[in-house]
Formats: C-alpha cells, sequence, structure tokens
C-alpha cells in the first residue's frame, strides 16, 4: 500500500537521489516532528508511489523521490496539465498515446516527488481534464494513469480532496466487475483517500452507488485488490453515522468473505479485513449481532493468540472487545466460562497485557474489564488465571491510561453482578487477595489523580474495601496508605459528586470515633 | 458552634462500584493511540520516520491530556499528572500547625485559624460581631455566625449544601493517642470542678477548655503542638462551643 508524505520547510534545489540523504536532513533540521508531517500521518489517507501494477514505468530507487525545488516542480506541473489539455483536444493519429504520456508525466510528478504539487495541479485545472479520461471505453493504462494522478490529489489537504468530486461517478464506475483488476484497485484506491477525509463525503459516495462494488471487491482468495479494497471500505463505513455498515453486512457474501480471509489469508490482508471488522462492530448493532453467531470470535481469539504482527493485533483486539461490549451474546452464549474458547481467549488477553506495546496493553485491559463484568463464573475464570499477577503489577506500575482500565478489571473482579436490587454484593476472597496483593495503593493513586473518571473508581474500590473488610481492617489500611489524605483533597475540588462521595466515606467510616479505642 | 447537622449531611446513598459493560463509539478518544499506531505503521516506510518521532508522535496522545487543577478557583493548566501532583503539594496543601487540616490557599488557611483557633475570634463572634468572612475571595462579606456563612455561600456563590468547611479533619495516629492521654488526664480534673451532665461530656468540654488555655498561653510561640482541638460535629452529644472567658463566668 502507500505511504504518504507532508509538506515541510522548502529544502537546498540539491538534485541529489533521496532516499538516505532526505532522512537524514530531515533529522538535523527538524528535532521534533512539524506539525504538516503529523496531519499527514494522521489523515487517513493514502499517497500512491509506486502503482498497483508490476509492468507499470516503476522508476527504479535513484529517480525515487527526487528532490525538485518547489517553483520547478510547480512549473512543471502547470505544463503537464497543459500537455495533457493538447493531448485530449488532438484527433489525430496516436492520440491515445499523446493522452497516455502527458498523464504519465503528471502521474510522476504527483508521486516522485517528497511533496507533491497538488495544489498546483488543481489550480491548473487538471480535474475536469482528468474525468474526462476517465470516459467509458477509455484503454486500461489511460484508466490507471488517471486514476492514479487522482489518487494522489485526493491524498492532500481536505480541499484537495474535495475537488474530486467531479470525478467521483466515474471512479466509481469503473470498480464495477468488468474492469480490469488493476484500474479496479487503482480506483477503489482513490476512493479510500476521499472516503478518509469526511463523513460528508462519505455521505455522498454511498449515495452515489460506492458501497456494493467495493464490497464485491473483497470477495477473490488473495491479492493487492482485495487488501486495498478492504482499506477503502473500512474508511467509507467508518461512520459515525452507522448506516454503511449495517448496510455492508446484509450484502450477500460479505460475512463469507470476511471469515474467509481471517481464517486463511496473510496477516497483511487480514489486517484491513479485521478494520473492517472493527467498524462494523463499533457501529452496527445489527453487523454485531449476526457476526457473533458466526465463528468469527474465533477466528478472530486464533488470529490474537497466534500473530505477532502489531499492525494485525491492534485490529483484532479491537473487534474482540467491540464484539464484546457490544451484545451481551458474546460473553454468555460464546465466551462461556469452561468452553474452550473462553481458556483462549483470556490466554491471549494475558499474551496482549504481557506485551510491550501500551496499545494492546490498554485495550486488552479494557476488554478483560468487560469479561470481568458477566457473570460470577467468568470473574473466578480470570481470578484463577496467570492474569491475577499482571494486573496488580500493572496497577501499580503502569502508566496511568493502562492502569486506569487495569483497575475496571480489578474492581469488576469483586462485585458480583446487580440482582436488581441495592448494592451488588461483594466477592470477598477476590477483594482480600487484592488487598493484600497491595493493590489499594494503586487506586488511592487514581483518586489523587485529576481525571474525574479515575477518582471515582478509586473513592468507589476505597468504599468496597472500607465495607467489605471485618474488624476496621479496612480503616486501618486505607489510612496506611494515605487515603484520608486523598480523600480530604475533595473538599475543594470543584466536582461535587466526587465531594459527596470523599465526604460520605471520610463521614461513615473515619467520622468522630475512629480510632478512639486504641 | 455546631455543625448544621440536616444540611450537611449527604443526602443520596455512596454510589457503588457497579460493573458495567464499557463501549466505545470509533472516534472515541479511548481508540486515538490505536489509530495513531495504525497510520503510523502504514506510512511508516516511506515517511521513514526515526524512532525518535514515532514515539513523540505517539506521545502526542498523551499531551493532549493535560490536566486542569480542579482544585476550586484554581483552573492551573498542567501537562501531565506528574505535573499536577507536584503543583497540588506545592499550592493546595497548606497546613494548619494547630491541627493539621489542610486548605487549598493560605487564605483559607488564615480564615480557618482563627475560626478554630482563635479564642478572640470567637469572644468577639460572642458579642455579636460579623466576623465570618465569605470563602469566595473578593466578595468581602462577614456574617456572624457559621450557619449564616454557610447560607450566605449557597445563596450567593452556589455552594452546595454538602460543603462543610468546617469539616472535621482526620487526626493522625499520634494526635489521635495525645487525645486519648489528655482525655485521661482531664478525668481527675474534671470531678474536682465541674457538676457536669455526663462524664464524657465534660471531658470534652475541659479538653477544649485545656485546649484553648493552652493555645492562648502558646499565642507567641508558632510551633507549639497543643493537643487537638476537636470541634465536634453531630458527634459531640449537642455541645456548644463556649468562649473562655464567658465560661469562667458560668462556673462561679
Amino acid at each position: 500500500m502507500a505511504d504518504e508524505s507532508a509538506a515541510t520547510p522548502r529544502r537546498d534545489p540539491i538534485k541529489n537521489p533521496v532516499g538516505n540523504t532526505a532522512a537524514q536532513r530531515r533529522r538535523q533540521n527538524a528535532v521534533s516532528v512539524g506539525k504538516e508531517r503529523r496531519e499527514a500521518l494522521f489523515r487517513t489517507k493514502r499517497l500512491c508511489r509506486v502503482g498497483v501494477s508490476s509492468d507499470m514505468d516503476v522508476p527504479d530507487d535513484s529517480d525515487m523521490m527526487i528532490e525538485e525545488e518547489q517553483s520547478i516542480l510547480e512549473a512543471q506541473t502547470s505544463s503537464a496539465v497543459e500537455e495533457l489539455k493538447n493531448a485530449i483536444a488532438f484527433q489525430g493519429k496516436g492520440a491515445v498515446q499523446k493522452k497516455v504520456n502527458a498523464l504519465r508525466e503528471l502521474r510522476r510528478l504527483l508521486s516522485r516527488s517528497e511533496f507533491p504539487p497538488i495544489e498546483t495541479a488543481i489550480t491548473s485545472g487538471a480535474i475536469p481534464l482528468l474525468a474526462q479520461c476517465l470516459s467509458f471505453g477509455s484503454q486500461d493504462e489511460q484508466l490507471l494513469e488517471a486514476a492514479w494522478c487522482l489518487t494522489n490529489i485526493a491524498a492532500g489537504r481536505p480541499e484537495e480532496t474535495r475537488a474530486l468530486l467531479p470525478a467521483l461517478p466515474l471512479l466509481i464506475a469503473h470498480i464495477g466487475e468488468k474492469s480490469s483488476m488493476l484500474v479496479a484497485e487503482q480506483c477503489a484506491w482513490a476512493l479510500g483517500n476521499v472516503a478518509g477525509e469526511g463523513e460528508d463525503l462519505r455521505h455522498i459516495l454511498i449515495s452515489q452507488g460506492a458501497l456494493l462494488p467495493l464490497a464485491k471487491m473483497m470477495f477473490p482468495n488473495k491479492g493487492s485488490t482485495v487488501r486495498t479494497a478492504g482499506w477503502a471500505l473500512s474508511n467509507l463505513i467508518k461512520g459515525p453515522d452507522p448506516k454503511a455498515a449495517t448496510e455492508l453486512i446484509k450484502i450477500d457474501g460479505v460475512v463469507e468473505a470476511i471469515l474467509r480471509h481471517l481464517r486463511k489469508s496473510d496477516e497483511e490482508l487480514a489486517t484491513e479485513i479485521a478494520w473492517v471488522v472493527v467498524y462494523l462492530s463499533a457501529l452496527s448493532p445489527v453487523a454485531t449481532s449476526v457476526l457473533v453467531k458466526t465463528d468469527l470470535l474465533q477466528l478472530l481469539v486464533e488470529r490474537l493468540a497466534t500473530s505477532n504482527s502489531l499492525q494485525l493485533l491492534i485490529p483484532v483486539l479491537r473487534s474482540l472487545g467491540n464484539l464484546i461490549a457490544g451484545d451481551t451474546y458474546t460473553t454468555n452464549a460464546v465466551l462461556v466460562p469452561g468452553h474452550e474458547i473462553t481458556d483462549s481467549i483470556i490466554l491471549a488477553l494475558i499474551k496482549c497485557l504481557k506485551s510491550e506495546h501500551r496499545v494492546l496493553k490498554k485495550e486488552a485491559a479494557w476488554v478483560l474489564s468487560n469479561i470481568a463484568a458477566g457473570s460470577v463464573g467468568h470473574k473466578q475464570l480470570i481470578y484463577k488465571s496467570e492474569a491475577m499477577p499482571l494486573l496488580i503489577q500493572l496497577l501499580t506500575t503502569a502508566p496511568f491510561d493502562i492502569k486506569k482500565e487495569v483497575a475496571y478489571v480489578v474492581g469488576n473482579l469483586c462485585v458480583a453482578p446487580a440482582d436488581g436490587s441495592g448494592r451488588p454484593s461483594l466477592i470477598f476472597d477476590h477483594l482480600v487477595s487484592f488487598v493484600k496483593s497491595g493493590c489499594l495503593r494503586g487506586f488511592i493513586d487514581l483518586v489523587r489523580s485529576a481525571d474525574i473518571e479515575a477518582a471515582r473508581l478509586g473513592l468507589q474500590f476505597m468504599e468496597l474495601v472500607l465495607r467489605g473488610l471485618p474488624n476496621g481492617e479496612g480503616q486501618k489500611l486505607v489510612e496506611k496508605e494515605d487515603g484520608i489524605d486523598a480523600m480530604e483533597r475533595f473538599q475543594f475540588h470543584e466536582n461535587e459528586d466526587l465531594r459527596i462521595m470523599a465526604n460520605q466515606l471520610v463521614d461513615k467510616y473515619f467520622g468522630e470515633d475512629y480510632g478512639l479505642d486504641e | 458552634m455546631m455543625m448544621m447537622d440536616n444540611q450537611l449531611q449527604t443526602q443520596t446513598q455512596f454510589q457503588c462500584w457497579f460493573p458495567v459493560l464499557r463501549r466505545f463509539g470509533p472516534d472515541d478518544p479511548f481508540f486515538a493511540s490505536g489509530n495513531i499506531e495504525r497510520e503510523l505503521l502504514a506510512k511508516q516506510v516511506a515517511l521513514d520516520f526515526t524512532e525518535e518521532e514515532k514515539q513523540q508522535l505517539r506521545n502526542l496522545d498523551d499531551e493532549d491530556s493535560e490536566v486542569i487543577c480542579p482544585i476550586v478557583g484554581c483552573g492551573a493548566n498542567l501537562r501531565s499528572l506528574v505535573e499536577f501532583e507536584d503543583h497540588y503539594n506545592a499550592r493546595h496543601t497548606a497546613s494548619c500547625s494547630v491541627c493539621s487540616r489542610v486548605y487549598p490557599t493560605s487564605r483559607l488557611l488564615g480564615i480557618h485559624v482563627s475560626e478554630a483557633h482563635d479564642s478572640f475570634f470567637q469572644a468577639k463572634v460572642a458579642r455579636g460581631y460579623a466576623m465570618y468572612e465569605c470563602l469566595v475571595e473578593g466578595c468581602g462579606v462577614k456574617l456572624k455566625s457559621y450557619k449564616s456563612r454557610h447560607q450566605h455561600l449557597m445563596d450567593k456563590h452556589n455552594f452546595p449544601s454538602s460543603f462543610d468547611f468546617f469539616k472535621k479533619a482526620q487526626p493522625s495516629k499520634k494526635e489521635r493517642s495525645k487525645k486519648n492521654q489528655s482525655k485521661q488526664r482531664n478525668a481527675t480534673f474534671n470531678t474536682e470542678n465541674e457538676e457536669g451532665s455526663g462524664a464524657s461530656a465534660m471531658q470534652v468540654e475541659e479538653e477544649t477548655l485545656n485546649g484553648l488555655v493552652s493555645a492562648v498561653s502558646k499565642l507567641t510561640t508558632s510551633d507549639s503542638t497543643p493537643s487537638s482541638i476537636s470541634f465536634g460535629r453531630r458527634h459531640t452529644r449537642g455541645l456548644t462551643f463556649v468562649p473562655r472567658v464567658v465560661q469562667r463566668e458560668t462556673k462561679k
């Protein structure tokens, strides 16, 4: 797939083959990552540098990323567009070749330089010309080059992406089954960039009928086309309107294709498909309820357990998280304590908790916290697993965001599901075990943090300890860990709920009579 | 001088821990770091990020989680939770050398010391002066009783009724054992001097009295460690604080 660069301040016009030299210069010039570079990264758009076909005129490495002075590049772009205009107008012999050459020149300018002259291309009038080159019946090579140009224009800034509007229906038309794979892939890429720009553009693409043909591109067993289509599809359905996700799951063959790819395909392809599942499960209850009744969960757990690719693990883990959080069927009917899949998922989550990657640790803790919110059987299963020492350690030493998620796991493990009336009851053994392992300190740290949610968790856990441990042990422990001090901070805290909660605890457990009988 | 029982008592039950399924939308900030990682991994080859740059990009997420100090009236911007902790310890832990209560500003600490540990303050109150300052800086209003000030805070400054400036501080273990010892000492003193309404009530009163005596007598030495004065709340069986001067008169 492609990559992207961003505009950075202008450089010396040294015509050197780049690659390492550019990187070195970057390191010399910039200590921190520039804002535009950051923005380029965060856009869910991808620049196409190498094209989809291996036969195409792919420049060798020394040619790639030639550093041109920006103004030279822009001038060249303007004349390339002018050339294209002439080529289109030309009626005589060799007209097609003329067009292809002109397109190729423009495409090179838009894909090899580090900061493609997108704006110039647009202001010179490239878009309507490129749209003309997409007309039905055109040669594949012409379609390919034109779509490639549009792909890279769409990878730019928001207004640049939007400039593609006139060409959208044509791009959509060319991802149909009659097109060659390469043409379809390149057009899908362009559409993926457009969809990644924003909700309104997604809406337009969907109303123009992009969903169905793009979905069908996932059906073949393998190939970069399937991968590109998967990526573009994930951009198209990402909402926040859940309608596209719900429509997608209803298309015949989609569920089967998803399962097939997650079962058999290589990790790169499985990654993009997993992202489709992420959005399906995050946005559409309909999709979730369909998916949890297939063997998707099993396939995801297997991938989670066996893969070592962070790229793949992230969407797989998140899909599992979404499916568990989105439908109680998952925990009640599939991940039943005693079933093999349940043991497997806990092991796989433990693997993620042990990972060095923050994202995996945090999201795995989140998933585990939702399993821990299930039945007493689930809680016991986790309690008896190897997760326990990990949780205890993470609660004390992990960075704040991970700590908070682990806090949810621990707390959920100590409280039985509510039976509808009054306070949910404590699971005494679990609570005592955690307290004995020193977890209270971690919770009191949360109380001290400025994060409202974390502070609430901390206070709620403290209440469990104060309520649950007999003979005033809870009070002693809390005092020992400076819990009283932490609670008194809330006297002057702006959040009323927290103030009340802290006051309630201090009143009830550390009132006038506290400690008088020592 | 008493606490307002009913107003300050919390009306609702404690919001206990309740396990629930937590779900996040795809654009929720919770998923931001994972999304960043996706783009980093997909684009790193051509963008050729150094490890340092990648780490900076990941940490951007953290930068966004800036902290605003939640102590009333502060609102300081802090860049991380560690910074917040430092800030809190530096700015919001003005503590009373008499009773160890902690206040978020030196002004509030000063108000506390007057109201809690200054017998002359109480003497003026008894004489009808408006001594209780409004806690909001810049307001300037003074009221005649703790209760009326509390009312003022609620009426004029939207303080909740649960806000209790004079909330009892948790004495440290050391102080608690001291309190117990001095209670035992006072017991003998009591029986000689008082025809009180109950031994325990007398104990508290005497203790209060003793505390005051020692406090006043030590007014010039700032680092005295008198026994902790316990201005009770609803637990103190309705004993009203009576200034030392007045009390002497009633003894006769």
